[in-house]
């Protein structure tokens, strides 16, 4: 999905490009002064008067209670910061970090890179529009410095001071309890009553609050400097692109490890876990962040650099293949690490795949050839049966084989059967030869990689945070989709049987709620397994998503469907195509189109919906938060600031991904007909 | 598809292909060949299953339904259920409870917010879009628990003692709104003696105002006079609704005259009537549906060639039919007398719920209405009439599904809006139609049938995500199947009857749905 923009074919991204073109020339809109601008939007009528007052009490009240509530001398955001580690990759063992630097380096570069090469990257922000920014941010602070609570007093020792309703302070005892009882043990406070906790004048707030008012002074400055600097055309026409902007914020960001103490929870000499709020994030975090900083710029400069010669095709095509491929490669190998037994892989693993590539590209060369005709298809299903058969014997045990070559055979012969589809002259027909060599090559590497002994612990004792997370969302998404496809392929197939069974199946799965579905992986999946089988948590917990985001994906990829005309299919009958070639090479591709939207519609939902495997005993993000945090005991019971700060999260990956979305909708013309 | 193609190169050979080469031949070929090996992979499975299950000795079967659960609900119609079927039947009603308050909430909710996002008032509108973008970003289960917790920091119920009065208080309005770490407390209104024969009442009038309306419709279509039939429909239901809080009691006769003598008779319907009617329906069903299918195809030039899969289609019917009727004679027996028990029940309880010896006619109001009680500190009164009370888990179960669910309907409600043409706009203003009665009249209605079949699917995801109180441990469906499979290893037949249970959700909230959005389709010529 995230390739949607390379599908494109070349004049239509052409022509998007121009579109861009167009539009990164119109200025914003011209701004009405400030007193007309609140007339008109906000005082335009009597009750429109009475709603803002209303509207901006609420706001206010509503603001006041986050501040009060974030900055409150009992907030323990240190058990946040000081366990972002265990919040993001939990037990991962400290000394395999670097596996999940690469991989997030492999990451940044193939998104960095694509980024560079997309043809338009959109006309970005106008100078006004920042210049608000500046602006909202800066009021936004003033009003938030005025309208916070006074801290709380504190004594020598850092605890709180408390007075009776009376105004008369509450002392302590030497153990820091307040003594609210006179010596006989009878409460000084009435029935009823509560103490109150002592809080500093507004005035000595207000100046406590320095760096705050810099930072506002500082906002606003640049604000009045962005939009005074320049004129009202100047300011309306003069973009900024978006991704540089973008990541110079996140570069900033970045930067703060060197120089803001955000704390640091490590070992002591003593090898016991301890946290440090006051100091600058280690230097193992510190280095790669920064690196990995400079990666996506470079990936993104050499993008840009590229995408005006000849390569920019080939590129965008390698990207997208390697972006298909780097969760299988970064799941076996870099997080997995399989110990290799290399005389097996060389005695029996190389010289097996090196036959299926050379006999399957000769049997792909035979039987692409157009002037086979009905040959071609006996060879085919005799290959067929051979590949079925291999599965009869390993069900009763005739003969040994290694599971591979059973896969490979019938990959074999399930290509031999669409061959007839790809004929054509020698550079058609070599294709196709490539193309079986390339799957292969993949299949094997994956299978040799998948049945070896791993080095690192098994996943799913270190596998959790937001890993699992993200590893969820990203399996489901790759596998889900060819399901889906298939399913409403089906549903919309003359088939009739085809129609029943993906019907049945969409329904019931869209019928009940994801946690049954997810409990049945967890808990029941394991009696449907033959004898001595096993299934891993995190791998059932990744069927049941792939199952169940199926169901949702084919009704999406319907809909596209549907929406290709009759026409289509008639003129591919006319052209004498075959119901393969017509399904992939015309209608799929404009479905697909048309389904983009609703598809990354899809993924937010399979992001937000993982979330529930924190019920059936996965550690994810959410249980992180909600269990382990609050499990420790220099932060027993702190959970709402880890819950706050995966809202955080979960918000911009979802937020970001669904604007993703309505640009891609905007480009590609959807609903705009 | 193909076959279009493919049949007329076929006749214009004018040979017959060999079988194998028969496109029709070989899709049934393939399709059969798929449908039995899934059936057989089910089999497999299941047969692996059971090997399972018997080598780790555990029993299957249904039993459990009828053996003591031995645990007690916390919230609902039954805190102590005396079987694991009526344990279940208790977190179904939870969930039904649930999912039709939530939707009528959520709803009224979604269409506010949907509408304030388009307001021209700029605050208006940023505080609703502000909170769309935080309800639906984040997931829903990560809202549940933040309300959780929150409820959870919140003080004792009752904490406070009035130091004049010396009465339990706890705010933020006393009396009326309680907010504590057990849930939450309101007022409620609720159902009284004499409700059910006010009710009648209020069906005669439904009954009397239609009528009146379609006449003042019919006046008003010949003479082009206003003549607010409307508001003559409703004004006949309340006063016939006002009389009714007063004369009540006169229908007391209605429970021991109509319903006793039902509830007697029905138990004298012979099973064997009951299951031959059902059979027949079914069958009558699937000829009907065949019937129509043929009409569909017959063009004025007599019947149009049916293809294999038409043919599929009226077999499938037929087949159907066949089978249901078998399920009803043979297979399934009980079923009938089970209706005929259950029809029995039902007129039972509502001969007793209209039945006279409500005698007084002064007190025994339709209606009541009760404010939250405080008796206990640190407790919710659980006996008695008082307020509507939410547990915590129930609390933040039902605020987070209903606000989450309200951000997308809001949504849908705006999508709605602005897919009506703008010209419908223009149109109303250039014949001069009120801003009000141009929303009313004009954008409502269109955006509303653009809206409706999203709307549908957003009721079955709020029923669908009240499975979450698994999280919070309110007790629904889910949540007390869970129980008892932990308690019996029973996982297969709870996730069955789970399963059932929800689809007949899906199915029941589809065809409400579909109903309106029948009745609402342009009506093409």
């Amino acid at each position: 999905m995230v390739m949607g923009t390379e599908r494109l074919d070349e004049a239509t991204a052409e022509l998007l490009a121009n579109v861009a073109a167009e539009d990164a020339k119109r200025p914003d809109e011209p701004s009405l002064p400030f007193g007309e601008w609140v007339k008109k939007n906000l005082f335009s009528s009597i009750p429109n008067a009475f709603l803002t007052v209303f509207f901006s009490l609420l706001t206010l009240f509503a603001y006041r209670q986050i501040l009060n509530f974030v900055f409150s001398e009992e907030r323990r955001w240190e058990g946040v910061r000081v366990n972002l580690r265990g919040l993001f990759t939990f037990s991962y063992p400290a000394s395999q970090y670097h596996r999940i630097w690469i991989t997030l380096g492999i990451v940044l570069v193939l998104s960095g890179m694509s980024m560079g090469l997309m043809k338009s990257i959109g006309r970005g922000f106008s100078i006004k529009r920042i210049s608000m920014w500046f602006y909202s941010v800066g009021l936004s602070l003033v009003v938030g410095i005025l309208l916070r609570e006074p801290s709380v007093l504190k004594d020598a020792d850092g605890l709180a001071r408390w007075s009776f309703p009376d105004g008369s302070p509450i002392a302590r005892s030497e153990t820091g309890l307040l003594l609210i009882r006179d010596d006989e043990g009878v409460s000084l406070l009435a029935e009823g009553e509560s103490p109150l906790l002592l809080r500093e004048s507004f005035g000595s707030a207000m100046s406590d609050r320095g760096w705050w008012w810099i930072i506002a002074v500082f906002a606003l400055g640049i604000g009045s400097a962005l939009w005074f600097g320049f004129g009202d055309m100047k300011r309306r026409t003069t973009f900024i692109p978006a991704i540089p902007l973008t990541f110079g914020f996140l570069g900033l960001f970045i930067s703060s490890v060197w120089w803001y103490q955000w704390g640091h929870y490590g070992r002591d000499d003593a090898g016991i876990l301890i946290s440090e709020p006051d100091r600058l994030v280690a230097s193992t975090t510190r280095i790669p962040w920064t690196i990995l900083w400079f990666v996506l710029v470079l990936a993104y400069v050499a993008g840009r650099a590229l995408v005006r010669t000849e390569r920019a095709g080939l590129t965008r095509v390698l990207i997208g293949f390697s972006a298909l491929l780097t969760p299988f490669v970064t799941y076996f190998v870099i997080l997995r690490d399989p110990d290799l037994d290399w005389a097996h892989v060389w005695s029996t693993d190389i010289p097996m795949a090196l036959a299926f590539m050379v006999g399957g590209g000769l049997i792909m060369w035979i039987l692409t050839n157009p002037a086979i005709g009905e040959r071609g298809r006996l060879i085919a299903t005799a290959l067929m049966g051979i590949a079925v058969f291999n599965w009869v014997a390993a069900f009763f045990g005739w003969y040994a084989m290694l599971q591979k070559a059973r896969i490979s055979f019938l990959l074999l012969a399930l290509a031999a059967l669409a061959a007839h589809n790809f004929a054509g002259d020698a550079r058609q027909r070599l294709r196709s030869v490539w193309g079986w060599m390339g799957a292969m090559v993949i299949v094997h590497y994956l299978a040799t990689m998948i049945n070896t002994a791993e080095t690192v612990a098994a996943p799913d004792q270190f596998a959790g945070g937001f890993v699992v997370t993200i590893y969820i969302a990203v399996f489901t998404m790759i596998f889900s989709f060819p399901l889906g496809v298939i399913l409403a392929l089906g549903r919309t197939s003359r088939m009739p049987l085809f129609r029943v069974m993906s019907t049945i199946y969409i329904e019931v799965v869209r019928g009940i709620p994801f946690i049954t579905i997810l409990f049945f992986f967890a808990v029941f999946v394991e009696f449907f397994l033959p004898e001595g089988m096993d299934l891993a948590a995190l791998a059932s917990a990744g069927i049941a998503f792939t199952l169940f985001s199926a169901a949702y994906l084919a009704e999406n990829i319907r809909g596209g469907l549907q929406a290709v005309r009759q026409g289509q299919y008639e003129a591919s009958d006319a052209l004498g195509l075959t119901t393969v070639q017509r399904t992939g090479f015309i209608i799929l591709p404009q479905a697909l189109r048309v389904s983009i939207p609703p598809l990354v519609g899809a993924v937010i939902a399979t992001f937000k919906e993982t979330s529930l495997l924190s019920i059936v005993g996965l550690t994810d993000f959410l249980r992180v938060a909600n269990s382990n945090i609050p499990g420790q005991t220099e932060f027993l019971g702190v959970k709402r600031e880890g819950l706050l700060f995966i809202c955080l999260i979960y918000w911009i990956g979802s937020y970001s991904m669904s604007k993703y979305s309505q640009r891609l909708e905007k480009q590609l013309g959807v609903g705009e007909r | 598809m193909t076959d279009t193609a493919e049949s007329s190169l076929a006749a214009t050979a004018a040979a017959k292909p060999p079988f194998y080469r028969d496109a029709t031949v070989v899709k049934w070929i393939v399709q059969v060949v798929t449908l039995i090996a899934v059936i057989l992979a089910m089999i497999f499975l299941v047969g692996e299953a059971g090997d399972n299950l018997k080598a780790k000795g555990i029993n299957t079967g249904f039993d459990f339904l009828n053996v003591n659960p031995d645990f007690s609900i916390g919230d609902g119609i039954d805190n102590a259920p005396d079987t694991g079927g009526r344990a279940l039947w208790v977190g179904m009603v939870n969930t039904i409870r649930l999912s039709v308050a939530g939707i009528a909430l959520a709803t009224i909710l979604g269409v506010l917010i949907g509408i304030s996002r388009l307001s021209s008032n700029w605050i208006v509108a940023k505080v609703a879009s502000a909170f769309i973008e935080y309800m639906r970003n984040i997931p829903l289960l990560v809202h549940i628990f933040l309300l959780f917790f929150t409820l959870g920091q919140l003080g004792d119920f009752g904490r406070n003692v009035d130091p004049v009065t010396g009465e339990l208080s706890q705010g933020p309005i006393n009396g009326w709104v309680h907010v504590s770490n057990k849930g939450l407390s309101i007022p409620r209104v609720h159902i009284a003696d004499g409700f059910y024969q006010w009710m009648i009442f209020i069906l005669a009038g439904a009954i009397v105002g239609r009528w009146l309306m379609n006449k003042r419709n019919a006046v008003r279509d010949a003479t082009g006079h206003e003549t607010y039939p409307v508001l003559n429909f409703v004004g006949v239901i309340a006063s016939f609704g006002f009389i009714g809080w007063f004369l009540h009691p006169i229908f007391g006769w209605v429970g021991d005259a109509i319903f006793g003598p039902l509830s007697r008779a029905i138990p004298n319907v012979p099973e064997v009537a009951l299951q031959l009617i059902l059979s027949g329906l079914a069958v009558m069903g699937a000829a009907l549906w065949i019937k129509r299918f043929l009409d569909n195809r017959r063009t004025p030039a007599g019947l149009a060639q049916l293809t294999d899969d038409d043919w599929f289609r009226m077999i499938f019917a037929g087949v159907s039919a066949v089978l249901a009727s078998l399920v009803f004679l043979v297979i399934w027996p009980g079923l009938a007398s089970w209706i005929i028990n259950s029809s029995r029940d039902f007129f039972e309880v509502a001969a007793d719920k209209f039945g006279d010896g409500r005698g007084n006619w002064r007190e025994d109001w339709p209606i009541d209405a009760a404010r939250p009680d405080i008796e206990k500190r640190g407790n919710f009164a659980n006996v008695g009439p008082g307020g509507l009370n939410f547990s915590q888990g129930f609390a933040a179960l039902f605020f987070g599904v209903v606000l989450y669910t309200s951000a997308f309907i809001a949504e849908i409600v705006r999508g709605g809006i602005l897919a009506v043409p703008k010209g419908q706009t223009e149109a109303a203003q250039a014949i001069g139609l009120r801003r009000s009665t141009m929303l009313r009249r004009i954008i409502l209605p269109q955006a509303f049938r653009v809206s409706l079949p999203p709307l549908g699917n957003q009721y079955l995801n709020l029923t669908k995500n009240t499975s979450l109180a698994i999280a919070v441990g309110y007790s629904d469906v889910v949540q007390v199947g869970q129980t008892i499979f932990n308690q019996t290893g029973r996982s297969l037949e709870v996730f069955m009857i789970w399963m059932l249970f929800y689809l007949a959700c899906s199915l029941t909230i589809s065809v409400v749905v579909n109903f309106f959005n029948v009745r609402l389709k342009i009506v093409e010529r």
